[in-house]
């Protein structure tokens, strides 16, 4: 017989276990996993530029990312949660072939577009370390590495080095510290927007919102939570753990600002992203910590996120895809038993390393252009999500309350309104004065 | 063939021809072993919601026409044990017994039965899909353009058990049980869909004879390879055994080597041997294509003593065209149908009516050499022999054809079902 002392001492052990369960889930649950491939090679360039051209013009433009996103990503986990089942079942059990066809291609082209930019992440830091010609060795070798890895090595492992290694971004909190900014001025930039009716800031700011806020990372934590298995009574421990991520690319994002702020904008150095010196001028973000050593630590720093995203992007595509038409998927399986998931998978990485090989292409530009991408998908994507979480058949109780709707209603209204912007920035270049 | 797309949206006229809605969904009651459409769920028109399918005299063009005026219209009486095919059914999951994904429901088959609409099929394939979109005619021309079939995939309603799990959906199983009622070519279509281990399961699920006619139908030898690669090696071989000697012997050129070689340790001496002779022939002779299943009877023999050998044989109905007729040393003297051998009086001696000048083509003809025979003598198999004139086994039609068009006879015979 257990003694009332053991089994006192045992449900105290217990309780203990799910603390740490809580901790841990909290560290590297879907959402922390989602927010840190967030910040990538278009991320860390996006707020590099944003701001090496404007200060801190743009530090509130995070407070309002972070809301979208928590708008967006706690839908997503919560309907990963309740149903089981991916964002792209979802989609095409409720509307059917043709809307699931278009949101799918414009899915593989927001995503073949945003992996070259990571392939051109690769390049850039590639040529940062080692010179000039080395994107010509690091990009192939780099796609092998992540088709190989991904396919035939233990993916799993290799995810949590890379999340490990992205306690780099610590670099650009330490650096900013260092660089003494005006915190003043800092906070007030947080708090009170300031907006110019001109096209580059309107290029940055949609920038930062399609650097942020990126369809596939909806579709990449839903799978997430519905591989874990997660029950509708883990959705508060699920909502930690997405609020947690947001947070944590958030304040990357908000010291990469500050750290280029206080030393590329202060010190008057033009950026242009389409120049190819234009990540060794951001890298001097990073010189009031790393010194003479400031390009190798953006360079490393670049590496780690483009690769981390190169392997995650492509997959993440790929089981859209795969479970939009119900095929075979997953990463342990052969050619034979899952060609459509193969095919897909090696298709994107050779599209993606394929055009950042191209020589002389402008790798800033590049990795700037899916951000666009992304922002003009996300007006489509938001109200699919809305319909989906407001379905009572699809989500029962935890279908979106009045109150979440209004608040979903106004991002969708502001991400639109961005987009709807910037489409005219295009289309009447006189529109805005330069 | 009629498909639920093909009504989903259709426009619905009464009687005086007035529009009343679109179709949104068709219901289904679950009746064995077709489930009946028997009612209409309708979209535009806030007073008509439904109907039952009682009242619908014809459909057309995308257009529903009812017997009844809408004034007159009563809407569906829900009944139990129903189903709504769009919402239920359409873009679902179907998962194997394991619960692994198989593909999905890209559109539903329906067909008229003694004056009911009955679902019969689901659609998993590529012109289901197209046809969603509307581009199933656009497709149709261009695959026919690049001269390519573009066979439908459809699963028989009857190998398929949908779970009510819960409200919000219906995931549909391919039950392994219902399988083996299915015809070989209808198992290889679903087992094309299948992960190599599912594949394996329902395998293990069928008997021998019909496991090897399963393994037949699949076109992909290495397919068939992996298949019976991860079965046990007792129960491999006794598959083996059951298949046509040419049919086996294709199969293991593709496995290893080693595994080939195992297999055949455990075969039947005398199955074994057969299938041994046909691995040494080259894949692209007459050799290679011929299986050594044949009916060979002694020229000795009456008309009446060679019906009895073929009872003895048992003859696959694949090797029975022709009988042939051999002396002790298998030299090739004459052949005979079977009418033939029925009409000729019992006692007559076979050498005496048999057709002396057999056309036979050698070891090593290539196919095409076969093909042409065939044709040009219209002949539905043609005996192989070796220099000597002695015979080696029998070339069919389709084994020849399929290799001289592939596709062409593949794509007929997979193609369907009901």
């Amino acid at each position: 017989m257990t003694s009332p002392k053991a089994l006192q001492r045992s449900l105290g052990a217990l309780r203990r276990r799910q603390v740490r369960f809580l901790l841990l889930f909290a560290v590297v649950g879907p959402g922390v996993i989602t927010g840190t491939v967030d910040n990538d090679a278009t991320g860390i360039t996006g707020y590099a530029l944003a701001g090496s051209q404007f200060g801190y013009d743009l530090l509130w433009l995070l407070i309002v990312t972070a809301v979208c996103l928590v708008a967006i990503q706690e839908m997503v986990a919560r309907m990963g949660t309740v149903t089981g089942k991916g964002l792209s079942d979802l989609i095409r059990e409720r509307f059917g072939v043709a809307p699931t066809l278009v949101v799918m291609a414009m899915l593989f082209i927001a995503n073949a577009a945003t992996t070259v930019a990571e392939f051109a992440g690769i390049a850039g830091a590639s040529q940062l370390l080692f010179g000039e010609l080395a994107r010509y060795l690091a990009i192939p070798l780099a796609a092998f590495a992540v088709w190989f890895l991904v396919l035939r090595g233990s993916f799993r492992s290799v995810e949590r080095i890379l999340l490990l290694l992205s306690l780099a971004f610590v670099a650009y909190i330490v650096s900013a510290f260092l660089a003494h900014p005006d915190w003043g001025q800092v906070a007030r930039h947080t708090v009170v927007p300031t907006f110019h009716l001109t096209a580059p800031f309107l290029l940055i700011f949609i920038t930062i919102v399609g650097t942020t806020i990126t369809p596939w990372m909806a579709f990449f934590q839903q799978s997430n939570v519905a591989d874990k298995g997660l029950h509708p009574d883990d959705l508060p421990l699920e909502r930690v753990d997405t609020y947690t991520g947001i947070l944590a690319l958030n304040v990357v994002a908000f010291f990469i600002i500050v750290a280029t702020g206080a030393t590329v904008f202060a010190h008057h150095v033009q950026v242009d992203p389409a120049d190819p010196s234009a990540f060794a001028k951001i890298a001097l973000a990073l010189k009031p910590l790393a010194g003479h050593y400031a390009e190798q630590l953006f360079a490393i720093g670049l590496l780690n996120a483009s690769l981390m995203a190169a392997s995650v992007l492509p997959l993440s595509t790929t089981y859209a895809i795969t479970e939009a038409f119900g095929w075979e998927r997953g990463i342990d399986k052969s050619f034979g038993e899952a060609p459509a998931f193969i095919t897909i998978y090696t298709t994107m990485i050779v599209i993606g390393a394929a055009i950042a090989l191209i020589p002389g292409a402008p790798l800033a530009l590049i990795t700037n252009l899916p951000n666009i991408v992304n922002g003009l998908m996300l007006p489509l994507l938001l109200p699919i999500l809305i319909v989906l979480a407001n379905d009572k058949r699809i989500m029962g109780r935890y279908a979106n309350t009045p109150l979440f709707n209004v608040f979903s209603g106004v991002v969708l209204v502001f991400l639109s309104l961005v987009t709807l912007a910037f489409l005219a920035s295009i289309i009447f270049p006189g529109l805005f004065k330069a | 063939m009629i498909f639920l797309s093909d009504f989903l949206n259709a426009e619905v006229v009464d009687l005086r021809q007035h529009r009343i809605g679109r179709v949104r969904d068709l219901v289904v009651v679950m009746t064995e072993p077709f489930p009946k459409v028997t009612g209409v769920i309708l979209k535009g028109n806030p007073k008509v919601q439904s109907l039952d399918w009682a009242v619908v005299r014809s459909w057309d063009n995308k257009e529903l026409s009812l017997k009844v005026d809408e004034s007159s219209l009563q809407p569906h009486a829900r009944a139990d044990n129903e189903l709504w095919l769009s919402r239920q059914i359409l873009d679902k999951q179907i998962v194997d017994m394991d619960g692994r994904r198989v593909v999905r429901v890209n559109d539903l088959q329906l067909s008229q039965v003694d004056g009911n609409l009955l679902l019969v099929g689901v659609d998993i394939g590529s012109r289901g899909l197209a046809r969603r979109v509307g581009l199933e005619g656009v497709g149709r021309r261009l695959t026919s353009a690049a001269r390519r079939d573009w066979p439908q995939k459809l699963i028989s309603w009857e190998a398929v058990d949908p779970v009510k799990s819960d409200v919000s959906s219906v995931k549909l199983r391919i039950a392994h049980t219902k399988l083996a009622k299915l015809h070989p070519a209808d198992i290889a279509d679903i087992v094309n869909e299948l992960s190599p281990d599912d594949r394996s399961a329902v395998f293990a699920a069928l008997d021998n004879e019909k496991a090897a006619d399963t393994l037949e139908e699949i076109d992909e030898p290495q397919m068939q390879a992996s298949i019976l690669e991860r079965l046990d090696v007792e129960r491999a071989s006794d598959i083996l055994e059951a298949m046509a000697p040419d049919e086996a012997a294709d199969l293991l050129a593709d496995m290893p080597r080693d595994r080939a070689q195992l297999l055949l340790q455990k075969m039947e001496e005398d199955e074994a041997q057969d299938v041994e002779e046909l691995l040494a022939y080259r894949e692209d002779t007459a050799g290679g294509l011929m299986t050594t299943e044949y009916v060979g009877v002694l020229h000795t023999l009456t008309a009446a003593q060679a019906i009895d050998r073929l009872r003895e044989l048992e003859p696959d109905a694949e090797s029975v065209y022709y009988v042939y007729v051999v002396d002790e040393e298998e030299h090739l003297l004459g052949v005979l149908s079977l009418r033939d051998l029925i009409v000729a009086r019992p006692e007559t001696k076979i050498r005496d009516f048999m057709i002396k000048n057999v056309i036979s083509v050698r070891l090593d003809a290539g196919p095409r050499e076969v093909a042409e025979i065939t044709s040009k003598y219209n002949l539905l198999a043609v005996p192989v022999v070796d220099e000597h004139n002695r015979i080696q086994g029998i070339v069919t039609v389709d084994d020849v054809m399929e290799r001289v068009m592939p596709g062409r006879m593949g794509g007929r015979r997979r193609r369907r079902i009901f």
